[in-house]
């Protein structure tokens, strides 16, 4: 997964819950200095009866904002979304880099 | 050569009733022979000792998955530790690495030996806490067999002895077919677990990358003190402070600790979320306390308990007592006595 341009992510969700699966396994895909290098994660917990649905927001470099249904999606699709629009901003970099 | 023994349980007696081939030799010598004189090469033994067919090494019992692997002895601490541990806390870690885990372990360790004197229990206690990465699949997997496996319920096999007679031994330990039938048989099948299951409550939580603290006893002042370092959370369970503790505010701790996720843990069989493992944290003075106050109910429930019992008796006898010195003194009075003693008639 590219998470060079990903500047913002907020996660809600019940560990208690199947659905909560994509949202831990997208934590998980972050690299170790992720938040040396300036993401601000925040992960927050919700108590086991809570029947909230779990939630991931994800903001980028350019300021556009994702909000990703946990319920539905698997990680892999998930990932898919997000590399779709890191790679617009990767060849953006690499062309004004060249 | 002696004759190969072609069934695999025969194999692992042969070889370690023989290491080498000499000793072979030796007992086919030994052996009565007709013949003047016979190679040990071709001798048959035809007549000397033979396994039986259905004969089981003591110290190779039979297992539905293969015993020698890395992955079925993992199992079979999974589930000891399942076993024997009280209190589970269940982490989520995300990347942390190898010098993060280590500063993060360093100060667990030592608040924890804080929280007690050394050299006593708890001190043990505190030496004893651990806080190891695991293999979300096999725990997931040894937690179903300390669930839904019970080794007192295995039914005996008949098997035969070296000597050739049979006897019935039971083969239930965790790598067993009855654990894996166990197993197989509770989980099977579309509808889901009951409710009240440990599994399917804990289950939810076994997904990516996980670690668990684990503590040989439930000590709610180690368990505090485990909480406020690697969860803390304020007004119950604040971080130690940066005179007290310099090394936990270094950015290698902090940084390894913000990638730790507390998503639940096992207070002895019962699962907790978040909220639920800082209440059994706080519970004040730990399971000794509890247990002065449940000694100090009882003991006051049966002090007012023998009260109530008492009372009415008691006033009975002091109504008496008065009535008696009462009549006493009218008797000695004279006349009013006896109208007294109707009165005490109309009473009774």
């Amino acid at each position: 997964m590219i998470t060079r341009f990903i500047t913002d992510v907020t996660t809600r969700f019940n560990p208690f819950s199947a659905r909560a699966r994509s949202a831990r396994l997208f934590l998980s895909f972050l690299p170790p200095g992720a938040r040396a290098s300036g993401m601000n994660i925040s992960a927050q917990l919700l108590p086991r009866a809570s029947t909230e649905p779990s939630s991931l927001h994800i903001k980028f470099k350019d300021g556009k904002e994702m909000k990703l249904d946990c319920e539905g999606m698997g990680i892999k699709s998930i990932i898919e979304e997000v590399d779709r629009h890191s790679r617009v901003l990767q060849k953006e970099a690499d062309l004004t880099a060249a | 050569m002696a004759p190969r023994l072609r069934c695999a349980t025969a194999r692992g007696l042969s070889s370690a009733l023989k290491p080498s081939r000499t000793p072979s030799l030796s007992a086919v010598l030994l052996l009565p022979s007709s013949a003047a004189r016979t190679y040990a090469t071709a001798a048959p033994i035809t007549s000397g000792f033979t396994l039986p067919s259905d004969y089981v090494p003591p110290t190779k019992p039979p297992t539905a998955r293969p015993s020698d692997t890395r992955k079925s002895q993992l199992l079979r601490s999974y589930t000891s530790l399942l076993r024997t541990t009280p209190l589970i806390l269940l982490f989520q870690h995300n990347n942390l690495t190898a010098v993060e885990w280590s500063a993060v372990r360093r100060e667990l360790r030592r608040a924890l030996s804080k929280v007690a004197a050394p050299g006593s229990d708890s001190d043990e206690l505190a030496s004893k806490a651990q806080l190891q990465v695991i293999r979300t699949r096999m725990f997931d997997v040894a937690l179903k067999i300390v669930e839904f496996h019970d080794p007192s319920k295995v039914a005996p096999t008949t098997v035969s002895a070296l000597s050739g007679e049979k006897v019935q031994v039971v083969y239930n330990h965790d790598l067993s077919k009855a654990a894996y039938n166990a197993v197989q048989a509770a989980t099977k099948g579309d509808e889901p677990l009951p409710e009240s299951s440990a599994y399917a409550q804990l289950s939810p939580l076994l997904v990516g990358p996980l670690a668990i603290l684990t503590l040989p006893a439930v000590s709610p002042a180690h368990l505090a003190a485990a909480l406020s370092i690697l969860s803390p959370s304020p007004p119950a369970f604040p971080a130690p402070t940066k005179k007290k503790s310099p090394g936990y505010h270094e950015p290698i701790v902090q940084n390894g600790l913000q990638k730790l996720m507390l998503v639940g843990g096992r207070v002895e069989d019962k699962i907790f979320d978040l909220e639920g493992v800082k209440w059994v944290g706080g519970i004040d003075g730990g399971l000794d306390a509890l247990r002065a106050q449940l000694v100090n109910m009882l003991q006051s429930a049966g002090l007012g308990l023998t009260a109530a019992l008492e009372g009415p008796s008691k006033s009975l006898w002091l109504t008496m007592e008065s009535r008696r010195t009462v009549l006493d003194e009218e008797q000695n009075g004279g006349k009013e006595g006896e109208k007294e003693g109707e009165k005490k008639e109309e009473t009774s």
